[in-house]
C-alpha cells in the first residue's frame, strides 16, 4: 500500500505523515511543490523506509494507491481531481472545498471514478462522540430538540494562508463550522433546511484584516432542531492548550455535552500554566479508517455527501453573515 | 427608620424575596391571594387582608405574583407613593414594562426589576472584570441556562408567562447588555414551538444578539424534563483574553450525602450554597437604596430593555428572520433621558 501525503500547507500534514510511517505494509510517498518544508524536516519524521519524495501531484498519485489532501482550502478541487483521475483513493483536509461547487465537482468525480473519498473531520473518531451517538440512537436523550456547539481555537498564525480568503475561502466560519456540523449531521437523520449568521473583525484586527474572526451560526433542521454553533477563533494566544470543541444535546429526556479534547494534566511550569492532554489520537484512528478502506476497496466515513452538505452549511453561513438574512438549502 | 416592606405574592419566589427582607431588618407584611398566611408563618410576616391595607402600611411594595399582574400592581403602588421592587420581567409586554417606567418618573418614585443574576458572584466577577479591561474588547459571547422546567402551570401559558424567552433566558438577556452593552440585532429560534399559546413542556430556545459595539452573543436556555439539574454557564472573549464559568464544574463542596434509591427532586432555582445567597445580596443592595443609600447596579430602563429585547426574540421567531433593535426608541424621550 503506497500513500502519498500531497502538499503541506495545513499543520496537520506532518502528523498524518508521521503516522502512516508507523502503519504495518504502508509506503509513505510526499509531495510539497511548493515548499511548505524543508525535505530534510520531512525526512526527519520518517521511518526506516524513509519518505518517497515527488516533485508534481501527478507523479505522486501516479505512484501512489491513496493519498492524503493537506493543501490551501482553495486547492483542494485541483489537487484531489488529479489523484482521483490516476484512480487514488482520497482523504481531503476539512472543508472539502470553499464552494458547493468544488465540492459537488469533487464528489462527482469521485463517483465518476469509484474511488473512496473521505474527508478529514478526525472528531468523528473521538470515543466521547461514539457515546454520544450510542446514546441518541438508542433514544437515551428523547427527541433531540436543540444542539450547541463550539469550535474555538487559537487563530492559525503561524499559517498566513487561513486568513487570506483567496486561499481559505473565509476566516474562522471556513476553518471552524464544518467540524460541528458534521458531527450533527452523523448525529441526527435530519438535514440541515436554513442558516442565518452573525460575525466580527474584533479578534485579532491586526493578522487577520479581510476575514470573520468570531461567528455564531444558527442552524435549522427539516424537523425543526436548531442548532448553534460558535466557530471563533476565541482561543487567546496566551492558552496552554490550542482550544477544543464541545457538543451539547438536548433531547426531551436529558441532555448530554461532549468535550473531547477537555482530558487533560493540568498544571504550572516555568512558562505558565500547562496542559497535557491525553486520550485517543484522533487523526491517527482517522487515518487508519482511510487506510485500512483504501485498502479494501470501501467507502469510508465521513465521506463526500457529508463533505458537500457541510460544505453547503458554511457558504450558507458565509452568505447569512454579509447579507444578514436567513439562507435557505 | 425600620423599612416597612410589603411583599404581594406568596408563590415561588417570594420564598427566595422574603427571608432576606427579614435578614435586613425591614418590617415585612404580605398580601396574597393563596399562600399569605404560610409565607407570613414561615418568615414572622405580618398579613395585609387587602392590596390598599398593604399600601397603607409600607414604604416599598416587592412584587412576587405572576408575570401579567407586575405592571399593573406596579403602576398602583407607584401611584400609591410606594418605591417598588418588581421579579422579573417587570411586563409581559414591552408596553407594560414601560408604563411602570413611566409611572416611576413620573411620580418620583425607584422602581427596579429583581434582575437577581447581576448578584450572582460569578457574573459579577465577570462583569468587574470586562470593566477593568482584563479580556480587552469583546467580541464573542455565549449564556446557557437550564434545568427541569417550572413547576407552576402559569408558566406554560404563553398569554401569562411569554414563555421560556421572556420568563427564563430574560435573565442572560440582561446579562448579554451587561457585558456587551445595547443590542441592535436579534435573532431566535425555538423548538417545539409555542402553538396556540401553550409552551412546550420541555423546550430549547437559541437567541443572537448583535451588539452597537460589533460584539454578537449566544444565550441557550432550556426547561428541561423533570430531574434535570440547573446549570448556568458562560464564555465570554474579547481581544486581551476570555472569561469562562460552568456551574456543573467550580463547586466549592462535594457532596453525595442522604443517599437513597429513591430520586431527589432537584431544584428549579440554583443551588445553595454556604456563601451569602445572591438574593439576600440584591435585597440589601435594593433597600439600601430605598433607604436613601447609592443607586443599585440594576435599572427600571435595564428591566425595560430586556423585556424589549425578549419581545424581538419573539418577533423574530414568528417572522423566521433577524430584527432590527432600537433601544432608544424602545424607551422613549422620556426614558432616553433618564
Amino acid at each position: 500500500m503506497k500513500v502519498a501525503v500531497l502538499n503541506f500547507a495545513h499543520g496537520h500534514a506532518d502528523g498524518y505523515l508521521r503516522h502512516l510511517h508507523g502503519i504495518a505494509g504502508v509506503e509513505v510517498g510526499a509531495c510539497d511543490p511548493e515548499g511548505f518544508r524543508q525535505a530534510e524536516s520531512l525526512a526527519e519524521a520518517g521511518s526506516p523506509g524513509g519518505t518517497v519524495f515527488f516533485g508534481t501531484y501527478e507523479e505522486a498519485a501516479e505512484w501512489a494507491d491513496a493519498v492524503v489532501v493537506c493543501s490551501e482550502n482553495a486547492k483542494h478541487r485541483e489537487i484531489v481531481e488529479v489523484a482521483i483521475a490516476a484512480g487514488c483513493a482520497v482523504l481531503c483536509e476539512k472543508p472539502l472545498a470553499t464552494n458547493l461547487e468544488d465540492a459537488r465537482a469533487m464528489r462527482h468525480a469521485a463517483a465518476a471514478a469509484s474511488v473512496p473519498l473521505m474527508v478529514a473531520f478526525p472528531v468523528r473518531f473521538s470515543p466521547a462522540f461514539a457515546t454520544l451517538r450510542e446514546r441518541v440512537a438508542t433514544g437515551a436523550l428523547g427527541d433531540i430538540l436543540g444542539i450547541v456547539g463550539t469550535n474555538n481555537g487559537k487563530i492559525p498564525r503561524d499559517r498566513s494562508w487561513f486568513t487570506d480568503p483567496a486561499l481559505s475561502g473565509g476566516g474562522s466560519i471556513v476553518d471552524h463550522v464544518v467540524h460541528c456540523a458534521d458531527l450533527i449531521d452523523a448525529l441526527i437523520p435530519q438535514r440541515a433546511v436554513s442558516v442565518i449568521a452573525t460575525s466580527n473583525r474584533i479578534l485579532h484586527p491586526h493578522v487577520a484584516t479581510d476575514v470573520e474572526t468570531s461567528g455564531l451560526v444558527s442552524i435549522e433542521y427539516d424537523s425543526g432542531i436548531i442548532a448553534t454553533i460558535d466557530c471563533s477563533w476565541s482561543q487567546p494566544e496566551s492558552a496552554s492548550s490550542w482550544g477544543g470543541l464541545t457538543l451539547e444535546v438536548t433531547g426531551t429526556r436529558g441532555s448530554v455535552k461532549i468535550a473531547p479534547f477537555a482530558p487533560h494534566v493540568g498544571g504550572y511550569d516555568a512558562g505558565g500554566e500547562t496542559w497535557l492532554p491525553y486520550g485517543s489520537d484522533l487523526d491517527a484512528a482517522m487515518i487508519d479508517e482511510f487506510v485500512s478502506a483504501a485498502a479494501a476497496g470501501t467507502q469510508p466515513q465521513p465521506d463526500a455527501d457529508v463533505g458537500v452538505r457541510t460544505v453547503a452549511i458554511m457558504s450558507a453561513a458565509l452568505e447569512s453573515a454579509r447579507t444578514g438574512s436567513v439562507v435557505k438549502l | 427608620m425600620v423599612l416597612k416592606v410589603g411583599i404581594i405574592g406568596a408563590g415561588g419566589i417570594s420564598h427566595s424575596h422574603a427571608p432576606h427582607w427579614v435578614t435586613v431588618g425591614a418590617e415585612v407584611s404580605v398580601y396574597s391571594e393563596v399562600g399569605a398566611e404560610s409565607l407570613a408563618n414561615e418568615f414572622g410576616l405580618s398579613v395585609a387582608s387587602s392590596l390598599d391595607d398593604l399600601f397603607e402600611n409600607v414604604d416599598v411594595v416587592d412584587i412576587c405574583t405572576p408575570t401579567t399582574t407586575h405592571a399593573a400592581i406596579a403602576v398602583a403602588a407607584i401611584e400609591a407613593g410606594k418605591h417598588v421592587l418588581c421579579e422579573k420581567p417587570i411586563g409581559r409586554t414591552t408596553a407594560q414594562a414601560n408604563a411602570v417606567a413611566d409611572a416611576a418618573h413620573k411620580h418620583g418614585r425607584q422602581a427596579y426589576p429583581a434582575h437577581v443574576v447581576r448578584f450572582f458572584p460569578e457574573y459579577v466577577a465577570l462583569k468587574s472584570a470586562v470593566e477593568r479591561g482584563q479580556i480587552g474588547d469583546i467580541a464573542v459571547a455565549r449564556y446557557s441556562r437550564g434545568g427541569e422546567g417550572a413547576t407552576s402551570e402559569w408558566f406554560f401559558d404563553d398569554a401569562l408567562s411569554g414563555g421560556i424567552i421572556i420568563d427564563q433566558m430574560i435573565h442572560d438577556i440582561d446579562q448579554a447588555r451587561w457585558i456587551a452593552g445595547e443590542v441592535v440585532r436579534v435573532f431566535a429560534r425555538q423548538n417545539p414551538p409555542t402553538v396556540d399559546g401553550a409552551v412546550p413542556r420541555n423546550v430549547v430556545a437559541h437567541v443572537t444578539l448583535t451588539h452597537a459595539s460589533g460584539a454578537i452573543s449566544f444565550i441557550q436556555g432550556v426547561w428541561g424534563p423533570r430531574g434535570m439539574q440547573f446549570r448556568t454557564s458562560f464564555d465570554v472573549a474579547g481581544t486581551d483574553g476570555t472569561l469562562r464559568f460552568d456551574s456543573t464544574s467550580p463547586a466549592a463542596s462535594t457532596v453525595d450525602e442522604n443517599l437513597t434509591s429513591v430520586a431527589i427532586e432537584s431544584s428549579y432555582l440554583p443551588p445553595t450554597s454556604a456563601e451569602e445567597s445572591p438574593y439576600l445580596t440584591q435585597i440589601r443592595e435594593f433597600a439600601a437604596a430605598f433607604e436613601g443609600g447609592p443607586p443599585p447596579r440594576v435599572t427600571i430602563e435595564d428591566g425595560v430593555l430586556a423585556v424589549a429585547i425578549a419581545e424581538a426574540a419573539r418577533e423574530s421567531i414568528a417572522r423566521g428572520a433577524a430584527v432590527e433593535f432600537d433601544a432608544d426608541a424602545v424607551l422613549g424621550s422620556e426614558g432616553a433621558l433618564a
